[in-house]
């Protein structure tokens, strides 16, 4: 089996009284597609700010790519988060005046120097080679969350999570945008984390886990 | 007091070591060693000069080996331009000699020699004393181990670069320098191009123009005009002063940042290129740091701290004989050695001038004004009298003798009762000499 990739002792994580992740021991494989699904409120958006450096766990240990997060600075956070993770949420979060390529352009900025064609390319690989110049109210939300996916892949992140990416898609777009992680995946090798409520979506993955109250109850292998 | 006026003097000194251990990083002690070695020698061999040959001589050979190293600034600057623009010209061939240890102490050896003298040249003429100059050295070897200290704590990624270094420790120097009126360079070089511009302007007119044509109107003299104004000498100056590092700025702005097309992958590629772009930012800091210390040189050159000795001219009037006399005694003591200034007015036409005993034991009269520049006149500061409009200095041995930005003499007798000079004589020289340039120089018509 790969070495993993992440790898937790113990991580938990509460806000005051309220313990939104309780102590959870958990390995992931480098390559692995792992579902995360539980009912609303079960800590799996909690989960995987943790795992993506955006939040810092009250207690337990957290290796990601061979590094302690428990460790870093805030400035070593903020590098982690941008050499190595790329995100996609529900809500698309581009930045409303900006174009497609300019949106995917701020990302490479923000990690080194923007490069227009390497921009581009990426977002004719999302199949969105002719909305280069929209701006996102321009765009269906499926093609939004194509763009949210170019600019998590700008950067040739290790890990990519997704927390309900396709949960304001209709079923057309879902199996589009699913298609195409897939897709990605396979030439890029990034490990994927992929919150859901979709039963569906999670047969994407290679392994399911459950969540209930901030408790991992059940895990579940795919056929591959 | 000579303390305090060595502080700023030290403070580069402090500033000098820091810049070297940074640019020759690796080789911190043989640099902080030789540093205070070289000072030392500095030192004692400015000592020794000043001793054997008193006056200006000295003063000149310091000065001349500080505008010398200006120019070396020069060289480097325009070879750095050249180097990090020629895309074909990859192999920079003293490389080599630059990495070498040898290089090294030979160049902080040289800039501490400087730095020693120019200090040296600080302490009053007499009062140097054996002990002041250990003092000095002292001083010297603790602020190298202090650099040694503050070394450390600069940020790593603060780098130098060879043209930077010499950037840095030229201006410091220069700003050493700056501080005695006797070496600094901004003034006379400001100076210089003015009466470049003068001359060259002069040779224009008597070649090719005719001054009173019809078609040359008034506003074009007014143009002319500015040509002789003090503005040229002070830009000129400006420029030339300020060029060099202005160049290293702009070579460290053209480096051809390193080839990443060979680079799969696009993150990796952007992430080089960002890193070299940083580097190459923080290769800017010194560089501007030494364009500002150039400028404190230049603004304490134009405005030096040194106090003048400027007496108000004291209004005199001739005897019925026509003789100007002034008392050696009396409310003035003329043999004190400064500069007593006196005013003469008749019908309509004044002269203003000063009489002085020079350090020979000699009495001199002269007009306080030379035949070149306008009538600012003259004050008087460690040794020399210094022409205010055109920051001449000119030892006091050689007032009393004619030509350049010299005081015009006045012939005079001395005799018990004081110095007789012939008013009308008096008027006549101002007239001739003076008069006679400030309107050549306020316009020309
Ligand atoms: N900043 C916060 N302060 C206090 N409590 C919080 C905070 N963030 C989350 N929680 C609590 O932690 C628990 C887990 O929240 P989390 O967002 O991880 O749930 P979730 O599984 O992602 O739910 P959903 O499916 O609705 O997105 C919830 O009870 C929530 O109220
Ligand atoms: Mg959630």
């Amino acid at each position: 089996m790969a070495p993993a990739i992440i790898e937790t002792n113990g991580l938990t994580r509460s806000y005051g009284d309220i313990c939104a992740l309780k102590p959870l021991d958990l390995q992931v494989p480098e390559g692995e597609w792992l579902s995360v699904m539980g009912h609303s409120g079960s800590g799996k958006s909690t989960f995987m700010n943790l795992v993506g450096g955006l939040d810092r766990p009250t207690a337990g240990s957290l290796k990601v790519g061979g590094e302690d997060l428990l460790m870093l600075s805030e400035d070593g956070l903020a590098r982690f988060r941008r050499e190595f993770v790329g995100i996609i949420f529900q809500q698309h979060h581009l930045v409303p005046y900006l174009t497609a390529v300019e949106n995917v352009m701020l990302a490479q900025y923000f990690h080194s120097v923007p490069d227009e064609a390497e921009a581009r390319s990426a977002l004719e690989r999302v199949g969105l080679g002719h909305r280069l110049k929209n701006r996102p109210g321009e765009l269906s939300g499926g093609e939004q969350q194509r763009v949210c996916i170019a600019r998590a892949i700008i950067n040739s992140p290790k890990l990519l999570l997704g927390d309900e990416p396709t949960g304001n898609l209709d079923h057309k777009s879902t199996v589009m945008v699913m298609e195409l992680l897939k897709e990605l995946r396979a030439e890029e090798r990034f490990t994927v984390i992929m919150v859901t409520h979709n039963q569906e979506v999670a047969t994407w993955g290679d392994r399911t886990i459950y969540l209930d109250d901030g408790v991992l109850v059940r895990e579940e292998r795919m056929r591959s | 007091m000579v303390a305090v006026k060595l502080i700023p003097l030290l403070f580069s000194w402090f500033g000098i070591v820091l810049v070297l251990l940074r640019g020759f990083s690796g080789r911190r002690v043989p640099v902080a060693a030789t540093g205070v070695v070289g000072f030392a020698l500095g030192v004692v061999g400015a000592f020794a000069l000043l001793r054997s040959y008193p006056g200006e001589l000295s003063f000149g050979i310091v000065r001349g080996v500080v505008a010398g190293v200006f120019l070396l600034l020069w060289g480097t600057a325009v070879a750095a331009l050249y180097r990090n623009t020629m895309r074909e010209f990859h192999v920079f061939q003293g490389e080599k000699l630059v990495n070498a240890s040898f290089y090294a102490v030979i160049f902080t050896c040289t800039t501490s020699i400087i730095a020693g003298a120019v200090c040296t040249c600080r302490l009053p003429v007499t009062g140097g004393t054996i002990l002041a100059l250990l003092l000095l050295v002292l001083a010297a070897g603790i602020l190298v181990l202090a650099a040694l200290a503050a070394e450390k704590m600069l940020p790593a990624s603060l780098t130098v670069s060879q043209p930077a270094l010499m950037a840095a420790v030229v201006a410091l120097l220069l700003f050493s320098a700056s501080s005695l009126i006797r070496l600094d360079l901004f003034s006379p070089l400001s100076m210089k191009v003015m009466k470049f511009a003068h001359d060259f302007v002069h040779q224009f007119f008597e070649s090719m123009l005719i001054p009173d044509h019809l078609f040359i109107r008034t506003y074009l003299w007014g143009y002319i005009g500015l040509l002789f104004g003090n503005g040229v000498g002070f830009w000129g100056g400006m420029i030339i002063w300020f060029t060099p590092v202005v160049l290293i700025l702009l070579s460290i702005r053209f480096e051809l940042l390193p080839s990443v097309a060979h680079i799969r992958q696009g993150a990796k590629r952007r992430k080089l290129l960002a890193a070299a772009i940083r580097e190459r930012r923080i290769r800017l800091v010194i560089p501007l740091l030494a364009l500002l210390v150039f400028a404190a040189a230049a603004y304490r050159s134009s405005y030096p701290s040194v106090e003048y000795w400027d007496p108000t001219p004291v209004p005199v009037l001739a005897s019925p004989a026509g003789e100007i006399v002034i008392p050696k005694q009396g409310e003035i003591n003329l043999e004190d050695g400064k500069l007593h200034k006196y005013l003469y007015k008749q019908g309509g036409k004044e002269a203003r001038f000063f009489v002085l005993l020079n350090p020979s034991g000699e009495f001199t009269v002269d007009l306080d004004a030379c035949a070149i520049c306008k009538p600012d006149g003259y004050g008087q500061a460690e040794g020399t009298v210094i022409c205010y409009y055109c920051k001449t200095l000119i030892p006091l041995e050689t007032v009393g003798k004619p030509g350049g930005c010299n005081p015009v003499p006045v012939p005079f007798t001395v005799k018990a009762d004081g110095v007789h000079i012939d008013a009308l004589t008096m008027i006549n020289t101002w007239g001739n000499t003076v008069q006679a340039t400030a309107r050549i120089k306020e316009g020309g018509k």
